[in-house]
């Protein structure tokens, strides 16, 4: 298997795409209502302290992803045990968030289409994506990652006349305890799944590039994330919550003299490309796991057939939309916790004693 | 007989010969070079993989309802943290 390398600005642009992917049009907070863009601060403050750990853990192991450090840390047997917990969570979370891109689909723009086309198209540019190598992945994220961000600054600006800035008022007015929990959401939904990163950035150049890579990600994603939070609320309001995807909604609100309006098809851009890294990133961990665990010779052989499995399992994974937004601010913080924390926090204390002895 | 007939009204095995004709290719210029180039691992790694996916895709084609891994999770957290 050759060596890949990937830049240090080119893992920024990844981390950044890969968080704002698809929690930017499913929305953060939950039950916090108007209080979601607290409860994103207290998400962003939840995370730094794993994603220190995290590049901890890159940079400790330099050169090595995360199979190889589960493999030297654990032991051969427990090692592979926990690398399947790892290869399952990375399977299941691309398939659910190639399920949300084909929700969006089917919700908002095709909604005779049936959800199997969308997904297999959606899927296939994954297939064709991973095979061609973390390289290609970083070098079109860095294309196209100013494109985003100027979408996204030039929809905030012209959703100014729409705003509402009494509607972020009273400020914590359900409580802590909701901004507490929509902040454990946040932590879980985006940011902490980041963990599936360290499967990618194997492929750092130096010892030092993690923590950079960290530090610049997470703050301008943590940024983009609170802004559009705050639109969001500032638009909608207090009904905030009952939309499946708040950012479409706000969007579809601008209206500028008749000329500008219904640009939420620009939302719609953002989204699919971030849901086309995001799973993208999410198979390609998949497969370089089931890669070091059968000893293959490279982990491409069976991207397409992993390809195909997840995106028959994205199919069948809900019945509806309902269940998807259930799953994803009911179940799923509890789901991803010991994958996220526990064994992260574990691993990284036996890599420490590991390598004092 | 019966069900093969069923099957011709609702129009279900057009789909299914796609399928199969999908998968042959894929068998073709996945599988044949891994087989030449004598990459065991991978090659048997692969026809497993590709076996499971096939019976997956066909039994979706036939309209059977595969048992999503969702509810016993949902279940095994709601009754660890209620709802």
């Amino acid at each position: 298997m050759q060596k890949e390398q990937i830049t240090d600005k080119e893992a920024i642009c990844l981390l950044i795409v890969f968080i704002i992917g698809s929690s930017l049009i499913i929305g953060i907070g939950g039950e916090a209502n108007n209080d979601a863009w607290i409860a994103g601060i207290v998400g962003v403050l939840m995370a730094i302290p794993m994603l220190l750990i995290f590049s901890r853990l890159l940079s400790l192991f330099q050169g090595k992803d995360l199979f190889d450090i589960l493999y030297i840390t654990l032991g051969t047997v427990i090692g592979k045990i926990v690398a399947i917990l790892y290869i399952w969570y990375a399977f299941h979370l691309g398939a659910l968030v190639l399920r949300n891109f084909g929700e969006f689909i089917n919700t908002v723009a095709m909604p005779e289409t049936p959800m199997f086309v969308s997904l297999f198209c959606l899927g296939l540019v994954c297939i064709i994506a991973v095979r061609l190598g973390i390289e290609v992945l970083g070098r079109i994220t860095t294309y196209f990652l100013p494109i985003l961000l100027f979408i996204l600054v030039v929809v905030h600006f012209l959703a100014i006349p729409q705003l509402h800035l009494n509607y972020i008022k009273p400020i914590l007015g359900n409580g802590l305890i909701s901004v507490l929990k929509g902040g454990l959401l946040t932590f879980s939904f985006p940011f902490a799944e980041t963990v599936l990163l360290i499967g990618v950035f194997g492929s750092l150049k130096t010892k030092k590039s993690p923590f950079k890579v960290c530090y610049w990600g997470i703050s301008i994603s943590a940024i983009v994330i609170i802004i559009t939070t705050i639109r969001n609320t500032a638009v909608l309001g207090n009904m905030l919550d009952s939309f499946y995807f708040p950012s479409y909604a706000a969007v579809s609100r601008i209206k500028i003299g008749d000329f500008i309006q219904r640009i939420e098809v620009s939302v719609a851009f953002v989204f699919i490309f971030g849901v086309f890294i995001k799973s993208s990133i999410c198979l390609l961990v998949a497969c370089k796991g089931i890669g070091k665990m059968f000893n293959l010779k490279d982990y491409r052989t069976i991207v397409i057939q992993m390809g195909l499995l997840m995106i028959y399992f994205s199919y069948i994974v809900y019945d509806n939309t309902m269940m998807m937004r259930y799953w994803a601010f009911k179940v799923y913080p509890f789901y991803a916790f010991p994958l996220q924390v526990i064994l992260p926090i574990m691993i990284w204390v036996l890599a420490e004693i590991k390598l004092k002895q | 007989m019966l069900c093969y007939q069923s099957l011709l009204i609702k129009g279900i095995n057009s789909v299914i010969v796609v399928v199969i004709i999908g998968y042959s290719f894929l068998a073709i210029y996945e599988f044949i070079p891994l087989y030449k180039q004598k990459l065991w691992h991978d090659f048997w790694v692969n026809v497993v993989l590709g076996i499971f996916s096939f019976t997956i895709a066909i039994l979706l084609c036939l309209d059977v309802e595969i048992p999503s891994p969702e509810k016993p999770i949902r279940e095994l957290i709601v009754s660890i943290f209620g709802k």
